[in-house]
C-alpha cells in the first residue's frame, strides 16, 4: 500500500485555507483517487489562524490527521510557526511570500515563495483570485494530478456561484493559470 | 457541496439512487436520516454537528421535504429539543437529534426519561472537548455520558463510529435497532468524522435489502398492533378502556422504590434478552499476535493503519473493536483477550473505555492492560505502532 | 349521592374510578382539571386529545381523566407535547404545568413556545407556591410572603406571565382565570382549545388557585379564599388578555 501524499495548509482567516483544502480534495477524487481532507477548526471563527489537512491516495484513507506533510503550505506569517511541527526533511513548502517575511525555520526545505497577494490585486485586479493562484502552484507539486482534474473540481465547487455570474469562471481559471505558471 | 440528489422513501420510484458522493461526515448523516425515512428532526446547534440541523433544515422546506411532510424544529436549547424528540417519537414518527458536548449533557435529562419509558429516542452525537465548553474540535470523553449519562443504569444501544461510510450506514441503522428493541439508541462519532469530507457511498436501505422497522405512536394510536403493555415497565403504563377506546396513559413519576425497583429491573430484563442481537464488534489484524490493541470509534481506524504499517515491519499485532459500546460485547473481548500477553488501550480521553474494558475483562485475564489516554487529543497511527513495539 | 349524580357532576372524560381525587382537601387542582375537562366533553376532544402533566402536584393529573396521558418533569411538558403537535398535527396538545415548571425552571421551554407561536395549549396553575415539594418559593410567591425557603418573606419580585406572553406574542390565546370562578374558567380554557383547534398557535390559561395546606389555611376556608380572590387576584389579574 502506497501512502497517501499529505498536505497542511494554513492561514489566517478568511483566505480560505480550508476551501483550498476541500478542493484540492475534491479534485483528486474527480480525478479517481482517494482523498479526504479536513479543516482543524476551533472556537475562533474569525481573526484566528485556520489550518486544514488533505490525503491523497490509492487507497482509502481512514484516518484524517497526520504528523507529517509532504507539501506544506502557510498564507501568513503566524501560520509558519503555527504548522512548522509538520515539516519533514523532504517536505516542500509554499509561502505566500506577501505575508511571510521571515523564512528563516523553514532552511533545508524546498521553499517556493509566491506572492500570491499581490498578484491577486495587482496584476489581476481581483483579490478574490487569491486562492485561485495559490491552488495553481500546488498543483505543480501534487504528484498524479492534471488541470483538467482540478477544473472540473472547480465548476462542481463554484456551480451555483458560477450560474450567477458566469466572468467568475474566466476570473478563476485565470488566477489558476497565474499560479500554475509560478512554479516550474 | 453536491445537493444534486434527492431522496425517495419508495424505492419503485427511485430503484438507483446509490451513488458516491464527497461529503463531510455531518452531511452522511443527514441524509442516512433522510434515506431511513426519518421525518422529524428537533435540535439546537452546536459544533461539531451544525451541518446535520443545516441540511434537515433545507431538507424540510424543500419542495419534496414539504410533500413529505418533514419537520425540523431548532428548539430553545438541548433540554427542549430532547424533549420535544420524545414527543416526536411518542407520536409515532421516525425522529431524531444531533448534538455534542455541554448539548449533550443536558440532553441527557430527556435520554434518561426515554430509557425509563422505553422511548425509542435517536441521536447523532460528535464528541468533542471536555469538561464544559472546551474544544469544538474532538475528543472521546462522552462515553461515560452516551453509556451511562442520567440518573438510570444505561439502558441505550451506543455505537461507536470510525469511518465516514460508517456515518451514513449506521445513520439508518440506528432508526432499526431504536424501533425494533425501544431503546435510546445513539450514534457516537466526534468533531473529526463530522467535519471530515471524503467518499460516502449513499444509498435507499432498500437496495442493501434493509427493510426498515415500522413505527407506531405511543399515545392516540387507534390501530395498535404491539400492545404496550409488552414493552413498557408495568409501573409505567396504564391502558384505560373505556367505551371500546383504548386510552394509553404513562407515567415516569413513582411513589414507592419496589416500584421505582420494578420499572429497572422490567428495563434491564428487557435489554439483556436483546442484547446479544444487538451488540457488533469487529476484529482486525493477526489473530496470533501477542498484542492486543482495544480501541473504538476514529481510534480504532488509526489502530488499523498501525497495524498494517507494523506487519510491514514483521511485528505481529491485532485489534479488538467494540462497535457498541453499550451494550458491550463482553465476552467477545474475554475470548479475544484470552491469548493476548498484552492489552493495550489507547482512547482520547482518560480511562473511559479502559473502565469498560477492566469491567469487562475483571477476574479473566492475567495480561497486563496497558492505558494510553490522551484526553481530547488525536491518536495517530503511530503513536499506537509505537505503544505496540514499545518494550513490554 | 349516588352514582348517577357523581356521574353528572364530573366530565364526561373524567376517569371515576380514580375519585375521591389524591389532592389535598381543599386543594384547586381539581377545579381547574374539571373545568378542562368539561371544555374537552364539549368540544368532543377526548380521543384527540394528548395531555400531558409536568411534575409537581399538577401529576396527580395523571389519574384524573381517560385520556391519552404523558407525564415528565420540570416544565418538560411543554416541549414534550410541541414535538409531538410538529409530528401528529390532528392532535389536540394540552400541556398542564404548575407554577414553578413552567415559570422557573421550565420557563425557557414555556417562554419559547409562546415566542414560536407552537400550536398548542398551555394551563399553568398558579397557586404561589411549590405545593409537592412543601411550599417553597416560586416565581408567583408574593412579595412578603413567608414559605420555606423565604422564612423571613418572599422578595419583592414575581413574575407576570400572561403579560410577559402577550408582549413575545401578538397573536396568542392569552387569559388569567381563578378557580373561584368556575363557568368563566370553563369558557378561557374551551377558548383556548378552540385556538389550538383553528390552528391558530399558542394558547395559554393562567389559572389561580388555592393552596391551602402550604398557605396554611387548611382550617380556615375564608383566609383561603381570601388570599386567593383578594391578594392574589389583586397581584394577577383575572382577566383576558
Amino acid at each position: 500500500m502506497s501512502e497517501p501524499f499529505k498536505i497542511i495548509i494554513c492561514g489566517e482567516g478568511g483566505q480560505g485555507a480550508l476551501s483550498v483544502a476541500e478542493i484540492v480534495a475534491r479534485a483528486a477524487w474527480m480525478h479517481g483517487k482517494k482523498a479526504v481532507c479536513m479543516p482543524y477548526f476551533s472556537t475562533e471563527k474569525r481573526g484566528g489562524v485556520s489550518m486544514a489537512y488533505a490525503q491523497i491516495g490509492d487507497e482509502p484513507i481512514v484516518y484524517p490527521k497526520f504528523s507529517e506533510a509532504d507539501l506544506w503550505v502557510a498564507l501568513s506569517q503566524r501560520s509558519v510557526d503555527r504548522i512548522h511541527s509538520y515539516l519533514k526533511p523532504d517536505t516542500k513548502c509554499i509561502v505566500n511570500s506577501f505575508l511571510v517575511k521571515d523564512v528563516s525555520t523553514l532552511e533545508g526545505h524546498e521553499v517556493h515563495e509566491i506572492d500570491a497577494t499581490r498578484i491577486a490585486k495587482e496584476e489581476l485586479k481581483k483579490p478574490r483570485t487569491f486562492n485561485m493562484i495559490v491552488m495553481g502552484a500546488m498543483l505543480r507539486l501534487i504528484p498524479g494530478l492534471d488541470k483538467a482534474a482540478f477544473s472540473e473540481a472547480l465548476e462542481r465547487q463554484f456551480k451555483d456561484k458560477y450560474e450567477r455570474d458566469p466572468s467568475l469562471r474566466e476570473m478563476n481559471q485565470k488566477g489558476f493559470d497565474v499560479g500554475y505558471e509560478l512554479i516550474k | 457541496m453536491s445537493s444534486s440528489l434527492s431522496f425517495c422513501l419508495s424505492v419503485t420510484l427511485n430503484p438507483t439512487m446509490s451513488e458516491k458522493m464527497f461529503i463531510i461526515g455531518n452531511e452522511a448523516l443527514g441524509r442516512a436520516a433522510r434515506a431511513a425515512g426519518a421525518r422529524a428532526f428537533y435540535g439546537y446547534p452546536i459544533t461539531p454537528t451544525s451541518e446535520v440541523a443545516h441540511y434537515w433544515a433545507k431538507q424540510a422546506c424543500s419542495e419534496k421535504g414539504v410533500k413529505d411532510k418533514l419537520v425540523f424544529l431548532q428548539a430553545e436549547d438541548e433540554t427542549g429539543a430532547g424533549f420535544m424528540l420524545i414527543g416526536g417519537v411518542l407520536a409515532g414518527t421516525r425522529s431524531f437529534t444531533a448534538t455534542a458536548g455541554p448539548g449533550h449533557v443536558l440532553m441527557q435529562d430527556a435520554f434518561a426519561m426515554a430509557e425509563a419509558m422505553r422511548v425509542p429516542v435517536v441521536a447523532y452525537i460528535n464528541q468533542r472537548g471536555g469538561p464544559s465548553t472546551s474544544t469544538v474540535i474532538y475528543s472521546q470523553q462522552e462515553v461515560n455520558l452516551a453509556c451511562y449519562g442520567g440518573n438510570g443504569n444505561g439502558y441505550r444501544v451506543v455505537y461507536s463510529l470510525a469511518t465516514l461510510q460508517e456515518m451514513y450506514d449506521y445513520g439508518i441503522k440506528v432508526f432499526n435497532t431504536a424501533w425494533k428493541y425501544r431503546f435510546p439508541t445513539f450514534l457516537l462519532g466526534d468533531g473529526y468524522l463530522g467535519k471530515m469530507m471524503g467518499e460516502v457511498e449513499v444509498y435507499a436501505p432498500e437496495e442493501r435489502g434493509i427493510k426498515m422497522e415500522p413505527t407506531e405512536a405511543y399515545m392516540l394510536e387507534r390501530n395498535r398492533t404491539r400492545p404496550m403493555a409488552e414493552i413498557m415497565p408495568e409501573p409505567n403504563y396504564q391502558l384505560r378502556s373505556v367505551d371500546g377506546v383504548d386510552y394509553d396513559c404513562y407515567r415516569n413519576c413513582l411513589n414507592m422504590e419496589e416500584q421505582a425497583m420494578a420499572v429497572n429491573t422490567e428495563i434491564k430484563a428487557a435489554f439483556d434478552l436483546v442484547a446479544p442481537e444487538i451488540i457488533e464488534y469487529e476484529e482486525y489484524g493477526d489473530q496470533d499476535a501477542d498484542d492486543l490493541i482495544v480501541a473504538h470509534g476514529i481510534v480504532s481506524a488509526a489502530a488499523k493503519v498501525a497495524i498494517d504499517d507494523l506487519a510491514k515491519r514483521g511485528v505481529k499485532s491485532r485489534l479488538f473493536r467494540p462497535i457498541t459500546l453499550r451494550p458491550f460485547p463482553v465476552e467477545e473481548l474475554r475470548r479475544a483477550a484470552k491469548t493476548a500477553e498484552r492489552i493495550i488501550v489507547p482512547e482520547s480521553a482518560d480511562n473511559q473505555l479502559a473502565r469498560i474494558i477492566k469491567d469487562a475483562l475483571c477476574g479473566h485475564i492475567q495480561a497486563p492492560i496497558v492505558e494510553y489516554g490522551r484526553p481530547c487529543a488525536s491518536i495517530l497511527p503511530r503513536e499506537i505502532a509505537d505503544l505496540v513495539t514499545s518494550k513490554k | 349521592m349516588n352514582d348517577q349524580d357523581i356521574k353528572l357532576a364530573f366530565p364526561k372524560c373524567a376517569r371515576l374510578a380514580s375519585k375521591p381525587h389524591k389532592f389535598c382537601p381543599g386543594c384547586g387542582h381539581p377545579e381547574v382539571l374539571k373545568a378542562l375537562g368539561f371544555a374537552i366533553d364539549e368540544l368532543g376532544l377526548q380521543k384527540k386529545t394528548a395531555f400531558g402533566v409536568d411534575i409537581g402536584c399538577s401529576l396527580l393529573a395523571w389519574n384524573y381523566f381517560n385520556l391519552d396521558s404523558i407525564e415528565t418533569h420540570h416544565g418538560r411538558t411543554i416541549p414534550t407535547m410541541v414535538g409531538f403537535k410538529k409530528a401528529n398535527p390532528d392532535a389536540i396538545c394540552v400541556a398542564y404545568v404548575g407554577d414553578g415548571g413552567a415559570y422557573a425552571i421550565g420557563a425557557g421551554h414555556f417562554l419559547n413556545a409562546a415566542i414560536r407561536n407552537e400550536n398548542i395549549t398551555v394551563i399553568v396553575v398558579n397557586n404561589a407556591v411549590y405545593a409537592m415539594t412543601g411550599g417553597q418559593e416560586a416565581p408567583t410567591t408574593l412579595p412578603g410572603m413567608k414559605v420555606a425557603t423565604a422564612p423571613c418573606g418572599a422578595d419583592q419580585y414575581y413574575m407576570h406571565a400572561p403579560e410577559l406572553v402577550r408582549n413575545v406574542n401578538p397573536t396568542a390565546f392569552v387569559a388569567r382565570g381563578i378557580t373561584t370562578i368556575q363557568v368563566g374558567l370553563r369558557k378561557m380554557i374551551k377558548e383556548a382549545i378552540q385556538h389550538q383547534l383553528d390552528g391558530k398557535g399558542f394558547s395559554f390559561v393562567e389559572v389561580l388557585s388555592q393552596c391551602p395546606l402550604n398557605w396554611k389555611t387548611m382550617d380556615k376556608p375564608q383566609a383561603t379564599f381570601d388570599f386567593l380572590e383578594k391578594e392574589m387576584a389583586k397581584t394577577y389579574p383575572v382577566k383576558y388578555y
